[in-house]
């Protein structure tokens, strides 16, 4: 909780998370890193499939020392309640009258069945804003769609976008769509803030995952509503053909590479002048975007034989000097490494109530006014006293007694 | 109607290209009065297309016509003292300034945070670019690819070992970075008495999806342990099937890893004998033996369509989906049933089809409603209202080329 920090934007927010595996949780993890007070509601009786995930902080398997767990859901607390017990669900709905903000990620018709639908919830608090983010939506004929965030995009169109060009569709091996729609998640949920400020009125936000990551798809959808034409993967060609060459190549090393993208005809003269001016590069038609395109699968060919012995930190520092847009492509190890996210701080270690220390991700916006604290993911539970007790005013026999029934649980 | 959600937000948007134009479509879309300035030659994505029939027309990209609906244009160039002069005047009455361009840049204009914030304190700056505005890249040129792949999310999770890591296909660093961007930019927007005042958001794309993407489940266990991952070309390779493969017509995202969904899927595919076996009960043995599963699996997938597909597997509670192409998503009846896709009306394009807004606030529905701007289009409007411009103010500012 950051109360009494007054330089966070959100701080006086509270919301009751009852989000789950990787999207939820980082709806309320962006809000908690903002200043609100996140509680993410869970419980032992029905333990999140991630805090079972591999690896454990200092190898102990347990759920509360899962390491990307707690990257992925620190700014969230935890109030540890049993919603299979009637009076779990009644206790959930005290601790939503007072909250401002609802956030789920179950498909349709979940929180209903719980007695924690958008009706039962606005009776104890009018004026709040409900969170639903199903993979499809709310309602459609596909709304009660079955998938998991890493094929999601499929519904989309973005995954026929993605390969080497030869046919075959590249699955992304992890939901990219998470991370994301938990952000955006974020956006919808502060539209709805300021309008309950301005109006008073809340609402209950319709968050199609879908329809959401279709976004990213914009620029080809265009295409298709404009010309009929249904895009296909394209590898690492620029989207719209705007720029030549526009590719990963190789470099010296096990999987090394590096990303270079010419976007003008200024940056294909600097990098031919840094390639020492080979005959093929010269040509005259290669001078313009249109000729460049047109050779594109030759010139990127000739260039990752020019490439391929090259260091690429080297050689992107070399490109970058001579106005090329060229990075290195890092790996997982070399983002502790990089000095650029070393000087920004990306990555943090913290120091985990159990005791042992971790590596999350730190405030991945640089605020020049608000002072972000980013805390570890929480234990189960380990809000409940403060917010049981003393937020709910509950006296100390009957929380026992609800823990010993393992409905605080 | 009922007014967008962010109505009462003003945005002035110095962007171009992708991230600053999608950030601030997010608040023009839902509701926020957003002014785009571009320089007199127009934001560079009006020469990207795609136009309709190839032909070229700054009026006629369909990528600029989707970044920016709902915005009011405005042409200035702030290279030239007057047009930064204007610029500073503009940002001194909006709540946002939201903007792309290269670390320096707007210092270089007499536009940078201090500048502003002494004209208007409560002037929430949101800049977002490929590496952000400190540390040893910010001066290093990039574009959504650079940014993509320094986050590490290619080198770990897309493409095949010994292959070139990949990237999705679209502005995947640009769109991430404007919508944290959005996210975060609101926020201070919404928070400003809170935390005493507007402020400077130094976003940048690479960093966002390199924490909250591949830091979120890489970081820890490398930290700890020494060890990381690459890519495999293969979906998820600790369970099994999860992956896409080929089928009669085009690809399906085939998915059954608890023991329900592959007991659905052998029920769909007849309960042919080889699911059977114990060893192939238990997702992580089958991923040890997905050599041996996957050829099996694509004998049935190679005789059935990928809808058909699609629609058994899910009414057995198997969570196999088709890889739907963009036409295919676009003409999904689910979408049409919601709402998603709409048509907006725009004087170069005719009756255009968009994607509608990207999530659903039932009591402050969102756009987009009103087409892309035409380049200058509110020139008269936007000057005459916030600046009291009147037209010979403006025919001068024409022709001295700052608008």
């Amino acid at each position: 909780m950051n109360t009494s920090d007054s330089k966070l934007p959100l701080s006086g927010i509270r919301v009751a998370n009852f989000g789950w595996v990787w999207a939820g949780p980082v709806v309320g993890q962006t809000l908690g890193f903002l200043g609100a007070d996140v509680l993410k509601i869970e419980s032992r009786a029905r333990i999140d499939l991630t805090r079972m995930l591999p690896p454990f902080g200092e190898g102990i398997r347990d759920p509360d020392r899962s390491l990307s767990n707690h990257a992925c859901w620190a700014g969230n607390g935890s109030v540890s309640l049993n919603l299979k017990h009637p009076e779990g669900r009644a206790l959930a709905r005290e601790l939503i009258a007072r909250c401002d903000v609802v956030i789920e990620n179950f498909g349709p018709g979940v929180m209903d069945g719980l007695g924690l639908g958008w009706d039962a919830l606005r009776a104890v608090k009018p004026d709040l804003v409900m969170f639903s983010m199903p993979a499809a939506g709310l309602t459609g004929p596909l709304k009660d769609i079955r998938t998991y965030g890493l094929s999601l995009t499929s519904t989309t169109g973005l995954d026929s976008l993605v390969g080497y060009g030869d046919g075959t569709p590249i699955p992304v091996e992890n939901a990219f769509s998470d991370p994301y729609n938990g952000i955006m998640g974020a956006f919808a949920i502060l539209a709805a803030l300021h309008h309950r400020d301005r109006t008073g009125m809340g609402q209950h936000v319709d968050y199609s995952q879908q329809e959401a990551v279709m976004q990213m798809v914009g620029p080809a959808f265009m295409d298709y509503a404009l010309n009929g034409r249904s895009a296909g993967a394209l590898g690492n060609r620029h989207p719209r053909a705007a720029a030549a060459p526009h590719g990963v190549f190789p470099c010296a090393g096990e999987d090394r590479w590096i990303a270079i993208a010419v976007t003008n005809d200024d940056a294909w003269q600097a990098l031919v002048a840094a390639m020492e001016r080979p005959a093929w590069a010269t040509a005259p038609e290669l001078a313009a975007l249109p000729g460049r395109l047109a050779a594109l699968d030759d010139l990127h060919a000739r260039l990752a034989a020019w490439t391929a012995d090259q260091d690429d930190y080297e050689l992107a520092r070399r490109l970058q000097a001579a106005g090329v847009a060229a990075t290195p492509v890092l790996n997982v190890a070399d983002l502790l490494r990089d000095p650029h996210w070393r000087a920004r701080g990306t990555f943090i270690e913290v120091v985990h109530p159990l005791g042992f220390k971790e590596t999350i991700y730190g405030a991945y916006v640089k605020t020049s006014r608000s002072a972000i604290t980013v805390r570890p993911g929480p234990r189960i539970g380990q809000d409940n006293e403060r917010v049981f007790k003393r937020l709910l005013g509950m006296d100390d026999a009957r929380y026992q007694t609800l823990v010993a029934a393992q409905t605080i649980y | 109607m009922p007014p967008g959600a962010l109505h009462g937000i003003t945005v002035l948007e110095l962007g171009e290209y992708v991230s600053a134009p999608y950030c601030a479509k997010l608040f023009a879309d839902y509701g926020a009065d957003v002014v785009k300035a571009e320089p007199p030659r127009g934001d560079p994505s009006r020469t990207w297309g795609p136009f309709p029939g190839d032909v070229p027309h700054p009026e006629r990209s369909g990528t600029y016509f989707f970044l920016n609906t709902d915005k009011r244009g405005i042409t200035l160039d702030l290279s030239t003292p007057r047009g930064g002069e204007l610029a500073r005047a503009l940002a001194a009455k909006v709540d946002v300034v939201i903007e792309n361009h290269k670390p320096g840049t707007l210092a270089s204009w007499g536009l940078d945070h201090a500048s502003l914030a002494a004209l208007n304190p409560g002037l929430v700056l949101i800049s977002i670019t490929p590496f952000g505005q400190t540390g040893p890249y910010s001066d290093w040129l990039g574009t959504d690819l650079n940014a993509f792949h320094l986050s590490g999310a290619s080198s770990r999770y897309c493409g095949r070992p010994g292959e070139a890591p990949l990237e999705h296909g679209t502005f995947a660093a640009d769109f991430y970075g404007a919508v944290t961007a959005a996210t975060w930019g609101l926020a201070a927007v919404y928070g400003r008495v809170r935390v005493g005042g507007g402020q400077h958001l130094d976003v940048s794309c690479a960093e966002a999806i390199a924490a909250t993407f591949v830091g979120g489940q890489n970081i820890g266990g490398c930290a700890q342990d020494g060890r990381f991952e690459r890519r495999t070309g293969v979906g998820m390779p600790l369970g099994a099937p999860a992956t896409i493969l080929p089928c009669k017509d085009g690809h399906v995202w085939m998915l059954a890893l608890e023991p329900g969904q592959w007991n659905g899927l052998a029920r769909v595919m007849g309960n042919p004998e080889w699911m059977t076996v114990d060893i192939f009960q238990d997702m992580y043995q089958r991923a040890q033996n997905a050599d041996a599963i996957y050829p099996l699996l694509v004998e049935w997938t190679m005789e059935h369509g990928k809808r058909e597909i699609m629609d058994r597997c899910q009414a057995e509670g198997v969570p196999v989906t088709a890889v739907f192409t963009i036409a295919e998503a676009a003409e999904h009846p689910h979408l049409a049933a919601r709402g998603y896709l709409t048509e907006i009306d725009h004087p170069a394009l005719g009756r255009v089809r968009d994607l509608g807004a990207p999530f659903k606030l039932p009591a402050s529905p969102g756009g987009p409603t009103r087409p892309a701007p035409l380049l200058g289009q509110h020139n008269a409007e936007v000057y005459g209202e916030r600046l009291g411009l009147d037209g010979a103010a403006l025919d001068a500012l024409r022709r001295d080329g700052v608008i």
